[in-house]
């Protein structure tokens, strides 16, 4: 069974990888418009990704969101599961140009680690759990969207300022459709962080009777959930938001990412962090 | 029974002669009916557009309908012509005024009345293809391959409409039958086809066009924008024509004759803006449009500052199409201005029509493909009589012959007489495997009359209702 879920998953990490192809393939070619088995591709490898998260539910008896590998692997199928919901905005399937290798190593480095569970004893599991870890990776996703948005809409405006009319402008969709998925992805991730966070707090004081300020992950949950009010903040009102929103959504995204790897880096052994 | 287009096109003739040979819904529909009740076509559709006007048919009259088309007749067509102006020359595939196929004579003498001319003087700016060219010439306009601007779309809807109206046609013979209904399905099916793989028709290949792509790569749809346009003239026209047709919510005109911006900007469901009020109409624009016969900048760096100080919260379009240019360049340095003047659009052109041009390749490939499946099925209804005459002879033939061996069997158990029977169709349909697959190609390579003859001689169909009696009759 355990080798039923690395297949899948190496499955899934494959059609990642041939979806991504297309899109480079079309970036790269004449043609600017996506092919149809685009689409098809993605579809297929969120479903087999799935069913593989599914293979591991039932080999382990627990939910695959415990654990830096099953974690990875998790947030890469939420990752996914947005740029599907994203793709039908036709024009901003193109977005998987950025998405798709974030999501493919995600999932490779789950797979090099090996999707197991950790072993480690949590002081409790339950559905609260799983509903606030999973409602956590939503959130992430849906900065790890918006940071591509971002990422392509300032792409797009300066080939649109610069008078630069090749194979991204083509390519990429308008700025107002960036703007749309961008603005989306941040409100529903925002929305999931906020509520992960507010169970998390509401289990920590009923279990361990405090705030649990100094947990890394805690520290992370709060990090990324301040990121993400200064995004919105930088989306609100004035000249220039929507760009100004973009380049926030770019940083917020890379100072997460970085705050994970320092806080990893320095957590305590044997501490459980993801 | 061969296919024939007769026609004109812009490549044959200029806009001043093709005007004169347009064929308006209801001329078109007495054309067609004229064509096949007098037995001239068996079948017709005619195709009328700014850009050409063709009768597709299938002449009454016997041809095997698969000489190639396209040849040209080596005559020149740079003479004049009464009352029509000197034309550049016709294509290859020029008529032959002297053509003696019944169906071209007859559109001969409907292109020299609607022109009120003589069919040798109309001739000079018409040209057929016959057979398999008639077919490719088809598969070539629908695709847009012989547009005037390539990769248009409207040209499918066009064949779209010519082929519907000819087939609803209330007439006695109908006017569309099984050769040219199949020959349209197939020309449109191939039309979406190309459409769909190839990107012949991507990118605006005209300067409005260029315009609203830019406009959709920053705004997406426009529906619900709001469009301020300088100038009333000519270029300010069709500004708006191409913002109303994609749905701008609100137009407003600016112009210094403020009459003839009411009168325009009404025209389109817009409103007139007095010149000396630029800065708030520009405030609240999403797109503008400059076109302006002024010699200096109108809008300036000064003037915009003054009109929106912090710069504009949205992205703002600027499209300046005037020469001399109505905006200061300076104006595009400010964050949020996207500036574009025609220079700019003109760059967006080209390069669509290098792609375009590029896809051409492929666009041909596919033609070819669905000219060569139509020509397989066109071609094997020749030989589908002779087959199937031929299987009923034969199976005639066994069928006396187990009879006659049966009653020599009567010994034989009806199971075992069941299996003698089955036993001989299947001999009999081995034999016949090859001999049909091998009439089928040879349609399908155009050498079908000739196996056809052979077919006869050798099985002796003499009865046979197939080409041979057909051409006899004729």
């Amino acid at each position: 069974m355990m080798g039923m879920v690395a297949i899948l998953h190496g499955l899934a990490l494959t059609l990642y990888v041939i979806a991504a192809g297309v899109l480079v393939r079309t970036l790269a070619g004449a043609r600017p418009r996506v092919p149809q088995r685009g689409p098809a591709v993605l579809a297929a490898a969120v479903l087999v990704h799935g069913a593989g998260l599914a293979a591991y539910a039932a080999e382990h008896g627990e939910l695959p969101l415990v654990g830096l590998a099953p974690s990875l692997s998790v947030s890469a199928l939420l990752i996914a599961a947005f740029l599907f919901a994203v793709a039908f905005f036709r024009e901003a399937r193109t977005l998987g140009l950025v998405l798709l290798p974030l999501v493919a190593l995600l999932l490779a480095v789950g797979l090099a680690l090996g999707i197991r569970p950790s072993g480690e004893a949590l002081a409790f599991r339950g559905p609260w759990l799983y509903l606030h870890v999973l409602l956590a990776f939503t959130g992430y996703a849906g900065l790890a969207v918006a940071f591509a948005a971002g990422l392509v809409y300032l792409l797009q405006f300066r080939e649109l300022k610069e008078k630069h009319f090749g194979r991204v402008f083509r390519f990429f969709p308008s700025l107002d459709t960036l703007d749309v998925v961008g603005r989306r992805a941040l409100a529903i991730g925002f929305t999931a962080l906020t509520l992960a966070l507010g169970l998390g707090w509401a289990w920590t004081i009923r279990f361990r009777h405090s705030f649990a300020i100094g947990d890394p992950e805690v520290m992370w949950g709060i990090l990324t959930w301040l990121t993400f009010m200064g995004v919105i903040a930088a989306r609100a009102g004035g000249p220039a938001r929507s760009r100004r929103g973009a380049l926030a959504s770019v940083v917020g995204f890379v100072v997460v990412v970085l705050a994970y790897v320092v806080l990893r880096l320095t957590a305590a052994k044997g501490m459980a962090f993801l | 029974m061969s296919l024939i287009v007769v026609g004109l096109s812009h490549h044959s003739a200029p806009v001043g002669v093709r005007e004169r040979f347009v064929f308006d819904r209801e001329s078109a529909a007495d054309a067609l009916r004229a064509l096949t009740a007098s037995g001239a076509a068996s079948e017709a559709v005619v195709l009328s557009t700014c850009n050409r006007t063709e009768f597709y048919l299938v002449d009454g009259a016997r041809g095997d309908g698969r000489e190639p088309g396209g040849e040209t007749n080596g005559k020149s067509a740079t003479r004049a012509v009464d009352g029509l102006p000197s034309g550049p020359g016709r294509p290859g595939g020029a008529v032959d005024p002297s053509d003696p196929a019944p169906a071209v004579q007859a559109v001969l003498r409907l292109f020299a009345d609607r022109a009120g001319t003589s069919v040798e003087q109309a001739s000079t700016y018409i040209y057929s293809h016959k057979g398999r060219g008639a077919v490719q010439h088809l598969f070539r306009v629908v695709t847009s391959l012989d547009s005037m601007i390539l990769g248009e779309a409207q040209i499918q809807g066009q064949v779209r409409s010519a082929y519907q109206d000819a087939a609803a046609l209330e007439a006695e013979p109908r006017v569309v039958g099984p050769v040219l209904s199949r020959l349209f399905q197939d020309a449109l099916a191939v039309g979406g086809r190309v459409r769909s793989e190839t990107t012949l028709g991507a990118g605006a290949a005209s300067v409005p066009a260029a315009a609203v792509e830019l406009a959709r790569k920053i705004f997406g749809p426009l529906r619900g924008r709001r469009a301020l346009v300088l100038g009333a003239g000519e270029m300010s026209e069709l500004a708006l024509e191409c913002l109303a047709a994609e749905g701008v919510r609100s137009i407003v005109v600016a112009n210094r004759t403020e009459a003839r911006a009411r009168e325009l900007a009404g025209r389109f469901g817009g409103t007139a803006a007095r010149f000396d009020a630029l800065g708030t109409s520009l405030a609240e624009a999403d797109i503008v449009v400059t076109a302006t016969a002024a010699p200096h900048p109108v809008i300036t760096r000064e003037l915009f500052a003054r009109a929106l100080p912090r710069g504009p919260k949205r992205p703002l379009l600027v499209v300046d199409i005037a020469i001399p240019r109505d905006v200061e360049p300076a104006v595009g340095e400010v964050d949020n201005v996207f500036l574009y003047d025609i220079d700019d659009l003109r760059q967006i052109v080209d390069d669509n029509l290098e792609r375009r041009r590029a896809e051409i390749p492929v666009a041909e490939r596919i033609v070819a493909e669905a000219i060569d499946e139509f020509w397989s099925w066109y071609a094997s209804r020749d030989v589908v009589p002779v087959i199937r005459e031929l299987r009923e002879a034969a199976e005639a033939l066994r069928r006396s012959e187990v009879e006659k061996a049966m009653r020599r069997l009567s010994h034989l158990t009806p199971d075992d007489q069941a299996l003698v029977d089955r036993l001989t169709k299947q001999i009999l349909n081995k034999i016949l495997h090859r001999p049909t697959v091998r009439l089928r190609e040879a349609a399908s390579r155009g050498t079908g009359e000739a196996v056809v003859h052979a077919a006869r001689y050798l099985f002796e169909l003499d009865t046979v209702r197939g080409a041979t009696e057909r051409e006899e009759g004729e």
